[in-house]
């Protein structure tokens, strides 16, 4: 008797749901449960000392103490900056650097963009370590702008409230840029050469047929980096912990550093839980509701 | 396209990728020559090119600061979690490739909400689940977190090479009397290779560059380099030779398995990018 190879329900065949349930087994006890559990510990008052839930329930204390925390408060701004300002620079400076390695023969751009790739795989706590090193009041940074005539009291990098967060996101654009470059090549191979030639022809130049052609086709690549890159801004925490670990004066605050201090350094595990919840519904917020449409809208077409 | 432009514009664009490389690597570079430097040359500028390398601080970052042990967590902890990881996400997507229906594939785009939560939110009740059980500081809490939190993108991509097989390939293997375990050894699994080369280079790197987790659920025998480095940057003065050295252990090896795996790199992400 020849079984059928698709799965069927009415014939009792298990071994699909078998095959994936060690993967979300795994998926539920390391993530799904955690997070409830924290959702739980965030209405109550929970400390290592011992835990009596009916004495420690606290109900929406500590939802209502981070709106009057004006930390809490700086943390949300600060994210949501760091995240509208590195997405900006994503897609500028990755669309630029994407369009400038396409145009290069192919010898050339296979040498190019390996070398573009390498800050991708370094860890952004060494990203972030790296360009610790670039604003170093005697670093390389700062001799190269003195070469231009600009001095740490025009631009004072990470030592200053007013530059540190731009600063931050500098380091970010290191990082992410090559990536937003990769994805970004992949969208423009996919356009075909007739298009740019036949806007030649028509005497387009090569800003025009940037704006008429490559970004609008481009469009759905965009939407995913946005999704992807934006989802991550909202998470930063490596490369802020590593370059001003929040300071100077709460300047580069994030949500995840704050609720990191919070947990880590002040032992006020349930605080830390409900900005990290609060921080979840920001994300979800400002990009989940995109992402799981676009998805949707993948999935149907 | 090249052919048209006028000389003019060409130098610019000569001038912008030379600025783009120089910003790209001039960083990288200087702090893996810093690691070879004697620390007064370190904040000497311009920064000598041609200088007579040292290996102080690295003797230094070993014998005093026990980095040789971090290195070996950092390898057993992203080795573990890339074989984990590799092995449930794959059958997950084989798993989803069996149903009838196109359910499977609505299941591994739902995976895709676990990127939503952030390790913060998950990190704090787990610290605390594991303490209570006595598991901190074994390589077992980092391995599960980054496990677990790369699982959902990695099954969401197995699951879209796997659904480029066609289920024709599939069925005459069937047909021939293969079981479906078999034909999962014999033919899926062969031609997943490019997509597993991909996936691994992904959760390799993801894995060995992690921080968050490692810092709170390892302690002084289980740290990988990330939390070794990430203790010297709490410190006012900055050792700059020494972290130089720890920034090069902890890059060196996963760039250069970047640049090896650079096509499957590549693909990866874009798949999961271009295709999602």
């Amino acid at each position: 008797m020849r079984k059928s190879f698709c799965w069927s329900l009415e014939q009792g065949d298990l071994l699909p749901v078998i095959l994936m349930a060690p993967a979300v087994l795994l998926v539920f006890c390391v993530l799904v449960v955690p997070l409830g559990f924290g959702l739980f510990l965030s209405f109550f008052d929970f400390g290592f000392g011992g835990f009596v839930p009916s004495r420690d329930f606290v109900g929406l204390k500590h939802y209502i103490a981070f709106f009057h925390d004006s930390t809490a408060l700086r943390a949300v701004a600060n994210t949501l900056a760091f995240s509208g300002l590195a997405i900006l620079g994503d897609f500028i400076l990755g669309t630029a650097a994407a369009v400038l390695i396409f145009q290069l023969s192919r010898r050339v751009a296979a040498i190019v963009r390996p070398l573009v790739t390498v800050p991708l795989l370094i860890s952004p706590i060494v990203v972030g370590l790296i360009w610790r090193y670039m604003y170093d009041p005697r670093g390389l940074l700062y001799w190269l702008l003195g070469r231009v005539g600009i001095t740490i009291d025009m631009f004072p990098g990470v030592t200053a409230a007013s530059t540190a967060l731009l600063s931050t996101v500098i380091a970010h654009w290191w990082q992410v840029v090559p990536f937003v470059v990769i994805v970004i090549t992949a969208g423009l191979v996919s356009i075909p050469v007739e298009l740019y030639e036949a806007a030649y022809v028509d005497g387009a130049g090569a800003f025009k047929s940037f704006w008429r052609i490559t970004f609008p086709l481009l469009r759905d690549v965009y939407v995913v980096i946005l999704l992807i890159s934006g989802v991550d801004t909202i998470k930063v925490f490596d490369i802020v912990f590593a370059l001003t670990g929040g300071g100077p004066n709460d300047s580069t605050v994030t949500m995840s550093i704050y609720a990191y201090s919070q947990g880590f350094s002040n032992s006020n595990l349930s605080y830390a839980m409900t900005i990290s919840v609060v921080a979840m519904l920001v994300t979800f917020m400002v990009f989940g509701l995109p992402f799981i449409r676009h998805n949707r809208t993948r999935a149907t077409r | 396209m090249v052919s048209k432009s006028k000389w003019w514009f060409r130098i610019l664009r000569a001038a912008a990728l030379a600025a783009l490389l120089f910003w790209t690597l001039a960083p990288v570079y200087i702090v893996l020559s810093n690691s070879f430097r004697r620390t007064l040359d370190i904040k000497k500028m311009p920064p000598e090119l041609v200088f007579k390398p040292i290996l102080l601080h690295f003797q230094r970052l070993l014998e005093l600061d026990d980095f040789l042990k971090y290195f070996i967590n950092s390898i057993v902890i992203s080795l573990s979690v890339t074989i984990i990881t590799l092995g449930l996400g794959t059958l997950a997507a084989y798993g989803m490739k069996l149903f009838k229906t196109r359910m499977g594939e609505r299941l591994s785009n739902f995976l895709l909400v676990g990127k939503l939560v952030p390790a913060i939110t998950i990190l704090i009740p787990l610290y605390v689940m594991l303490n209570r059980i006595h598991l901190t500081g074994t390589y077992l809490g980092p391995i599960l977190a980054h496990a677990a939190m790369g699982l959902p993108f990695i099954t969401w991509l197995m699951t879209s090479f796997v659904w480029d097989i066609p289920v024709e390939t599939l069925e005459s293997a069937c047909i021939e009397g293969c079981s479906r375990m078999r034909t999962f050894w014999h033919i899926v699994f062969p031609m997943l290779t490019p997509a597993l080369a991909s996936a691994a280079i992904l959760i390799m790197q993801s894995s060995w560059n992690e921080l968050l987790f490692s810092l709170q659920l390892t302690n002084i025998n289980t740290y990988p380099l990330t939390v070794g480095i990430a203790r010297y940057v709490g410190a006012i003065s900055v050792d700059w030779g020494k972290c130089s050295a720890a920034a090069t252990m902890s890059m060196v090896p996963i760039i250069a398995a970047g640049f090896f795996m650079q096509k499957y790199l590549v693909a990866g992400m874009t798949a999961g990018a271009v295709k999602g």
